[in-house]
C-alpha cells in the first residue's frame, strides 16, 4: 500500500512521449551533418507543447523520428507511453502533419480528409460520414466536393488539419502548420486550433518559428539551439485558458516574450554567423 | 455558339483545309500528280465506298486491339520496372534495342509466326505501342512525391496502398502521354502489318493504289488514316479531360 514508487507514479503520470538522448547524423566522415544532438524531452498526456528554434536546427528531423519515418541514431531512444519504440514501430501510431499540406490533387476535399481512415481500412462510407460531421467545425462546410486547387491556402491547411485529426491518435505532431499563412488568417487559425484542442484534448507537439504563436498556444515552449539542434530551455506558460487574442498585449505575455526573444535571438545569430 | 467561337473550333480547321485545297489547286494549276483536285478525290472515295468502309473498320479493329494490348503490357512492364531495379536493368536495354529494329523486319517475322491473320497485325501494332507506354509509366511512377510517401507511411500504409492511392494516380497523366504516342504508332503498325498480305484494310488499299499509281486513291487513304487517328486520339482526349485532369506538382 505504501509502495513509494507507486505513489510517485500516481502523482506524476507517465509521460506520453519521451525522448532520451536522441541524436541524428546524416552522411559519413568529413561530410557528416549532425542535425539533432542529445535531445531530452518529455511531454505529458494532453499537453500542448510548442517547439521553436532557428530554421535548419533539426525540428522537422525530430518530427520525422517521432513519426517513425527516420530511425534515431543508436545513442538514444524514443518512448511512447513508457515503451521504447524500435525502428518503424512508430509508423501508424502518431498523427503527423508535415510542413506542407500535401493534399492529393486528384481527391476531393472530403476524400483527402478521409485518407488516413481509408489506409486504416475503414469502409469508405463510414469514413466519409465521420469526416462530414467535422466540416462545419473546420469551416469547410459546402466544400466537400471541391478539389484542393479550388481552395485558398488557409482552407487547404484546414483540410490537412482535418485529415490529421481524423487519424485518431493521442499524439499529434504539427510542423509549422500556419507558417505560410498571412497574419490575419494565422491569428484566426490559432484561436480556432485552441478551440478544437480544448474539445478533443489530444497531446500536441507544435513546431513554429513565431514566438508569439509559441507562447499563445503552448502549455510549454521548448527552445532549440542552432544546428546541431538540442533543447536549450523549456519555459512553462501559465497564462490562463481559454486564451483569446487580447492576451498578447498583457504584461505577463510581454515579459515571457521578452525573455524568450533574447534566447531565440542569440541562437538565430549563431546560425547567421555560421552561414556568413 | 457564336460565329467567332465556331471559327476557332477544331472542326473549322477541316473547312479551312478544304477551302485552301479548292482554291489553291486551280490557282497555281498544280499537277494532279502532286495534288489532285478535291472533287476528284471525293469522287474516287465514293467509287470505292463499300471497300473503304470495310477497310476502315478492319484497320480500326486491328489498331484498337494492338493499342489496348500494348497499353496493358506497357503499363505492366512500367510497373514491374519501377519496383524491380533488377528487371529494369535486365530487360530495358533489350526493349531499347528492339525499338531500333525496323518495323518491317520485325513484321516479316511476325507474319511467319502468325500467318496472314488479324493476330499478326495486332502483334505488330502492339510492338510499336508498347514501348512509349512502358517508358512513360516508369517515369510517371518515379514522380511520386517523397514527402507524400512519408505521409502515407506515417498513416501505416502498406506497399500496395502506397501504389494504389499515391503512385498510380501520380503516374496517370504520364501514362496518358504514352498512350497518345501509342495511338499513332498502332495505326502505323496495323497498316504495315497489312502490307505483308491481306485482302481488306486501309493498308491493303494503300499498297494497291501505289502499285497502280492511283494518285487520288492515295489521297483518299491518307485522309482515311488521318480520320482514324483523330478519332482514337479524340477518344483519349475526352477520357483524359474527364478522368485524368490533374498534373503532378
Ligand atoms: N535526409 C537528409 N540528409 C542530409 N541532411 C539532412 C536530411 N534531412 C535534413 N538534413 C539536414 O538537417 C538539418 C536540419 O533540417 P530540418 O530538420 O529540416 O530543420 P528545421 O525543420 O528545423 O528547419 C538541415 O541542415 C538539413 O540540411
Ligand atoms: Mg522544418
Amino acid at each position: 500500500m505504501s509502495d513509494p514508487q507507486a505513489d510517485a507514479s500516481r502523482s506524476a503520470p507517465l509521460p506520453h512521449l519521451q525522448m532520451v538522448n536522441v541524436w541524428k547524423r546524416f552522411g559519413e566522415g568529413e561530410r557528416q551533418t549532425v542535425a539533432v544532438r542529445n535531445v531530452d524531452l518529455s511531454i505529458a498526456p494532453g499537453e500542448f507543447v510548442t517547439l521553436i528554434g532557428p530554421s535548419g536546427c533539426g525540428k522537422s528531423t525530430l518530427f520525422s523520428m517521432i513519426a517513425g519515418l527516420l530511425p534515431p541514431d543508436a545513442d538514444g531512444s524514443v518512448l511512447l507511453g513508457g515503451k521504447v519504440q524500435q525502428d518503424g514501430q512508430l509508423l501508424g501510431k502518431v498523427s503527423f502533419m508535415p510542413q506542407k499540406d500535401l493534399l492529393f490533387p486528384w481527391r476531393t476535399v472530403l476524400d483527402n480528409a478521409t485518407l488516413a481512415l481509408e489506409v486504416e481500412g475503414m469502409p469508405k462510407n463510414k469514413a466519409r460520414a465521420r469526416a462530414e460531421a467535422l466540416f462545419p467545425e473546420f469551416g469547410l462546410k459546402g466544400f466537400e466536393r471541391h478539389y484542393p486547387h479550388q481552395l485558398s491556402g488557409g482552407m487547404r491547411q484546414r483540410v490537412a488539419l482535418m485529415r490529421t485529426f481524423l487519424f485518431e491518435r493521442d499524439l499529434i505532431l504539427l510542423d509549422e502548420p500556419f507558417g505560410a499563412l498571412d497574419a490575419l488568417t494565422r491569428a484566426m487559425m490559432q484561436r480556432w486550433l485552441l478551440d478544437i484542442w480544448a474539445k478533443h484534448r489530444r497531446t500536441v507537439l507544435f513546431i513554429t518559428h513565431d514566438i508569439d504563436e509559441a507562447i499563445f498556444l503552448g502549455d510549454k515552449v521548448v527552445v532549440m539551439t542552432a544546428r546541431p539542434g538540442t533543447v536549450k530551455c523549456e519555459e512553462r506558460i501559465t497564462l490562463p485558458r481559454p486564451r483569446d487574442g487580447d492576451i498578447v498585449t498583457t504584461p505577463e505575455f510581454t515579459s515571457i516574450k521578452r525573455k524568450l526573444l533574447a534566447i531565440v535571438e542569440e541562437e538565430s545569430m549563431k546560425t547567421f554567423a555560421a552561414a556568413s | 455558339m457564336n460565329l467567332s467561337a465556331l471559327a476557332r473550333s477544331p472542326y473549322a480547321s477541316v473547312v479551312y483545309v478544304a477551302v485552301a485545297w479548292l482554291v489553291l489547286v486551280p490557282l497555281f494549276s498544280i499537277s494532279p500528280r502532286y495534288l489532285p483536285p478535291l472533287g476528284t478525290v471525293i469522287a474516287d472515295a465514293r467509287s470505292v465506298w463499300p471497300d473503304l468502309v470495310a477497310g476502315f473498320w478492319r484497320t480500326l479493329v486491328e489498331t484498337v486491339l494492338g493499342f489496348v494490348a500494348g497499353t496493358i503490357l506497357g503499363v505492366g512492364f512500367g510497373i514491374a520496372f519501377a519496383y524491380s531495379r533488377l528487371l529494369e536493368r535486365a530487360l530495358f536495354p533489350i526493349f531499347v534495342a528492339l525499338q531500333t529494329v525496323p518495323v518491317i523486319a520485325f513484321g516479316a517475322i511476325v507474319v511467319i509466326w502468325f500467318g496472314n491473320t488479324i493476330m499478326a497485325k495486332v502483334v505488330i501494332a502492339l510492338y510499336l505501342a508498347f514501348f512509349p507506354v512502358a517508358v512513360n509509366t516508369l517515369r510517371g511512377l518515379e514522380l511520386a512525391d517523397p514527402q507524400r510517401i512519408a505521409l502515407m507511411r506515417s498513416f501505416g500504409a502498406s506497399r500496395l496502398q502506397l501504389f494504389l492511392k499515391l503512385s498510380l494516380p501520380t503516374a496517370l497523366p504520364n501514362i496518358l502521354i504514352g498512350m497518345k504516342l501509342a495511338v499513332a504508332l498502332s495505326i502505323a503498325g496495323a497498316v504495315v502489318g497489312e502490307w505483308f498480305g491481306d485482302t481488306v484494310g486501309l493498308g491493303v488499299m494503300l499498297l494497291q493504289a501505289l502499285y497502280f499509281e492511283q494518285i487520288p486513291r492515295v489521297w483518299v487513304l491518307i485522309i482515311a488514316c488521318g480520320l482514324l487517328g483523330t478519332l482514337l486520339y479524340g477518344v483519349l482526349a475526352i477520357l483524359e479531360r474527364r478522368y485524368v485532369w490533374w498534373r503532378p506538382d
